[in-house]
Order: C-alpha cells, then sequence, then structure tokens
C-alpha cells in the first residue's frame, strides 16, 4: 500500500534567532530519512513546501468558488510538506512516520492513498 | 433442543470468527459468512460430531463465494479462478487454529478511537449485539452501530495488518483489551440466573487467561485472570432453588470452586512481584478478601475498606464509592455506611440498582423498614435481571 505522511509543524519554531540553524538541523534529518527510505525501497515521492502565509485557498459555498489569502484551515500549524512512502500496512507506515523530524510542536497524519 | 443448538453455535462463534478473519482478513466478510453458515446449520438441522469445524469450513466456502461473485463483478478474472482454486480444495473440516487473541489485539489497535476499539472486539470476539454494546456504554444503538462500522471501515482501509503486533506494541494495546475483557465479564456477570451469558462467561475466562499467558511479564493482565476466575469460582453458589440471587455475603462457601480461587491467588502473587499495583490487581484482591470466608470463615472488612479506598485513587467513580459505602457499613455498621451513602452525589446514583439495594439493606439492619422498602420498590421499578428481582421480592416479602 502507499501512504502520504502529512507533516504539520507550528512554523514559528523556524522564526527567530537561531532560525537558520533550526532549519538546517531538520533538513539534515529529512536528508538522511530520505536516504534511509530509498534504501529500504519504501521512498515514492515527497516535497517540502513554503510557508502558509503563501498558500492561496479556493472556498467553495454551495459549489461557488472565491479566492482566500491563506491555507485552507487556520491553525497552530501548518501544512509544510509530505512523504509518500510504499509500506506493507499501517504500522510499518506509522514506523516510517514516527521518524520525521518534528522538533517543535505540530502532528504528522498518515492516510492511505486511495487505490482502485 | 432448538435452543440448545442455537447455544452450540453461540459458543463456537468467536474460534470460528476469528479463524475467519485471519485467513480472510476481512472482518465484515467473516461476520456474514458466519452468520450464513449458522442459518443453514439450523434450516437444514445439520447434524455434526464438530459443530464449530462444519461452520468454519461452511462459513469459509460462502466466503470464498462471496468474494468470486465480487472478483467477476469487478472483472478481475485472475483473481476469480485463484479464489476457485481455493474453494475446490477445501471439502473436509479442518482443525481450526485458536485465532482469538490475535483478532481480540487486531481489533485494539491504536489508531482505532478507545472507545471503538472496545466496542468492536466486543462485537467480533465476544459477540455481543449492537444493543448490549450500546447499553454497557450508555450510547444509543444507532450511535454504537455506526461507531463498530466505521472501526472495521477503518481496518480495512486504513490497512492495519492482520499479524500480531510485535511484543513491544502490544502493550500498547493492552489497556483496551483489558477494557474489553473487563466489559464483557461485566455483561456476563450482570445476571446471576442468566442462561445465555454462560457461554459469554466462559469466553471471557479463557481469553483472559490467554491473555495472562501472553503477557505474563503485566501484572494488570494477570489481575484481571485472577478477577475472572474469582467470579467464576462462584458460579454455582449464586442462585438459590428458587432461582433467586444469593448475595455474595450469603452465599453457601462450600460451593465455592477452591481451584479458581487458588488459580486467582496464584496470579496475584505473581502481579505483586512487579510491584506495579493497578485497578484489576486491586479489584482481584478485594474478591480475594471475600474468598478468605471460605477459608476460615471471616471477612476482613476493614481491608476491603481499604482496598475500596485505593481503588476510589486509580479510578474515581460513583460504582467504586457505592462499594466502599457497602464495605464499611460491614466494617462500621449500618450507620457508618449509610452516613457515607448521604456523601455521594444522588443524581449519578438514582439510576443504579445496586445503590437502591444497598441503602435497603443498610436501612433494615438499622431498624428503619419503612425506608428499607421504599428503597427495595425503587430497586425493582429499575428493571432488574430475573434472579435479582426475585431476591428483591423475597427481601420485601421478609419485612411483611
Amino acid at each position: 500500500m502507499q501512504y502520504m505522511l502529512m507533516i504539520a509543524e507550528d512554523e514559528s519554531f523556524y522564526q527567530g534567532d537561531d532560525a537558520e540553524k533550526r532549519m538546517e538541523e531538520t533538513i539534515g534529518k529529512h536528508m538522511a530519512l530520505i536516504e534511509e527510505m530509498e534504501k529500504a525501497g519504501a521512498y515514492v515521492g515527497g516535497h517540502r513546501l513554503q510557508d502558509a502565509d503563501t498558500a492561496t485557498t479556493i472556498k467553495y459555498t454551495s459549489g461557488e468558488g472565491v479566492l482566500h489569502d491563506g491555507p485552507f484551515a487556520e491553525t497552530h500549524e501548518e501544512l509544510g510538506g509530505y512523504y509518500i512512502v510504499e509500506a506493507a500496512d499501517l504500522d510499518r507506515a506509522i514506523e516510517w512516520a514516527r521518524k520525521i523530524p518534528v522538533p517543535g510542536n505540530g502532528a504528522v497524519e498518515v492516510r492511505p492513498i486511495w487505490q482502485d | 433442543m432448538r435452543s440448545s443448538v442455537g447455544a452450540e453455535i453461540a459458543g463456537a462463534r468467536p474460534g470460528v470468527i476469528a479463524a475467519l478473519v485471519a485467513q480472510l482478513r476481512d472482518i465484515d466478510l467473516a461476520e456474514e459468512a458466519f452468520a450464513e453458515a449458522a442459518a443453514t446449520f439450523l434450516e437444514k438441522g445439520v447434524s455434526a460430531d464438530n459443530v464449530p469445524a462444519w461452520l468454519f469450513t461452511a462459513a469459509k466456502r460462502k466466503a470464498l463465494d462471496a468474494l468470486r461473485k465480487r472478483a467477476a463483478q469487478a472483472k478481475h478474472a485472475a483473481d476469480g479462478a485463484q479464489v476457485s482454486e481455493m474453494s475446490n480444495v477445501i471439502q473436509l473440516p479442518e482443525a481450526i487454529p485458536d485465532e482469538r487473541l490475535r483478532l481480540i489485539f487486531i481489533c485494539c489497535h491504536p489508531a482505532i478511537a478507545l472507545e471503538a476499539r472496545t466496542a468492536l472486539a466486543l462485537k467480533v470476539i465476544c459477540g455481543l449485539p449492537v444493543p448490549e454494546i450500546a447499553r454497557v456504554f450508555v450510547s444509543s444503538e444507532p450511535a454504537m452501530f455506526q461507531r463498530i462500522t466505521r472501526a472495521k471501515a477503518k481496518i480495512r482501509k486504513a490497512g492495519i495488518a492482520f499479524e500480531l503486533p510485535p511484543r513491544k506494541a502490544l502493550a500498547e494495546r493492552l489497556a483496551a483489551v483489558l477494557l474489553t475483557l473487563e466489559l464483557a465479564y461485566t455483561v456476563a456477570y450482570q445476571d446471576a440466573a442468566a442462561e445465555r451469558d454462560g457461554e459469554l462467561a466462559g469466553e471471557v475466562s479463557r481469553l483472559a487467561n490467554m491473555v495472562a499467558e501472553l503477557l505474563p511479564q503485566e501484572p494488570e493482565a494477570l489481575g484481571l485472570a485472577a478477577l475472572v476466575a474469582l467470579a467464576r469460582s462462584r458460579e454455582a453458589a449464586r442462585v438459590d432453588e428458587a432461582g433467586a440471587m444469593i448475595p455474595l455475603s450469603q452465599q453457601d462457601c462450600s460451593l465455592w470452586e477452591a481451584a479458581l480461587i487458588e488459580q486467582a491467588r496464584g496470579l496475584l502473587d505473581q502481579a505483586a512481584e512487579f510491584a506495579r499495583t493497578g485497578p484489576y490487581q486491586v479489584m482481584a484482591a478485594i474478591q480475594l478478601c471475600h474468598a478468605q470466608r471460605g477459608v476460615d470463615g471471616t471477612t476482613d472488612w476493614a481491608a476491603i475498606v481499604k482496598l475500596y479506598d485505593a481503588l476510589m485513587m486509580m479510578r474515581p467513580g460513583a460504582v467504586v464509592a457505592l462499594n466502599r459505602a457497602v464495605a464499611l457499613s460491614n466494617a462500621e455498621g449500618a450507620a457508618a455506611g449509610l452516613a457515607a451513602l448521604e456523601e455521594l452525589p444522588k443524581d449519578k446514583l438514582q439510576s443504579l440498582r445496586p445503590y437502591h439495594a444497598a441503602r435497603a439493606d443498610m436501612m433494615i439492619r438499622s431498624g428503619r423498614d419503612e425506608e428499607g422498602r421504599a428503597s427495595l420498590s425503587a430497586a425493582l421499578g429499575l428493571d432488574p435481571p430475573s434472579a435479582e428481582r426475585r431476591f428483591l421480592e423475597q427481601r420485601l416479602g421478609k419485612l411483611g
């Protein structure tokens, strides 16, 4: 099965004084994780996203779409990136999800990808 | 005759369902196939030496037929061919591997909401009907039905594995497994004379022992197994010839099964070595104190009150507080018990039969028959199971 691992993080963790250092550390861990996934044949894809303030959302009311400046849900944690992994079952997918670095506050959502 | 066949089918259900799920990896399919097989068994008046094996084989065949139809509908000819070959192989009753433990741990996966885990396990493994589960959770039937359906769908769609998880993950699921068994045990023992629940009590006891054997380093698993063993030890002493419930303190302890009491004592000793106490160990310890009456004719009520104090710290609740008050009334007298009852929040207790029954007992012992009578009537008004109703009526009759 394929699973999407969606990473929501509190962006403020990467702002302020040692922002750059923190970001470098996290990215380094991501690179290592991708390497590990590739070796295990689990890596299907993934991307880092720009900050949530770059997001534009089309909000629909009864099918009528209106543009909105911002992400689709206003929360403390913002979708910051995702992985798609190949895993035998949910537990294996969760094992990968647990390896995703989230040094501050956040959440990783694990969802199976629709299969026909 | 038919009702005993019904009981035989009910008794076979947990093991057969678990074995089917292990092979089919689809809970709904297993349940539907079992129901069809059971219906055929009843309709045709099949006589089989080994009812579970017959049901397993028939259900598996029906499930494979259903799968083949599905595959044909989806025009997956290859899958269909494969399935049809498999169904040809299955002719004779086969040995059913015991997969219940695996199934209960699958249902208790932490990716499923806690309440749904237990509800699902009660439905699938213990075979409790949805209305009964709704009652245990004080929830509505449609809501409970929806919760269970959603949980099954999550297992299927999210790809929750049908394997027993690695040892370190077992502990993570243990709380839900133990809660499932505790609730099933509560349902099984709520009616002293229950005929239907005889099956359930046996099943809960087997599962509790299996969990304790699988995780002997988990003291709470041992505690629950001890608790269930103690309840079982009293089965023969719970009802009189007229079919009336006999309360624990008046049971003929020569009817208690000593081997089960000793088993419970052994389990609790084993649990104590870990020095990690928990509610199941405390509940079992309370029941073990009661079992002492069978040895030397005495009950150490002061010790029981202390154990309820400990239980209140771990798991505060109206029922625990009520039981503590009952213990206190025996340790220090009815007046002390009544005083403790007075302190409890009345709104929560009014709907509990044990509250009214306990209050009646304390009132009568205090010579306040009129209030005792009122409490007995209140308990009778709360739809007691038959054995308990007879007991309450007997007491009311004695008051004149």
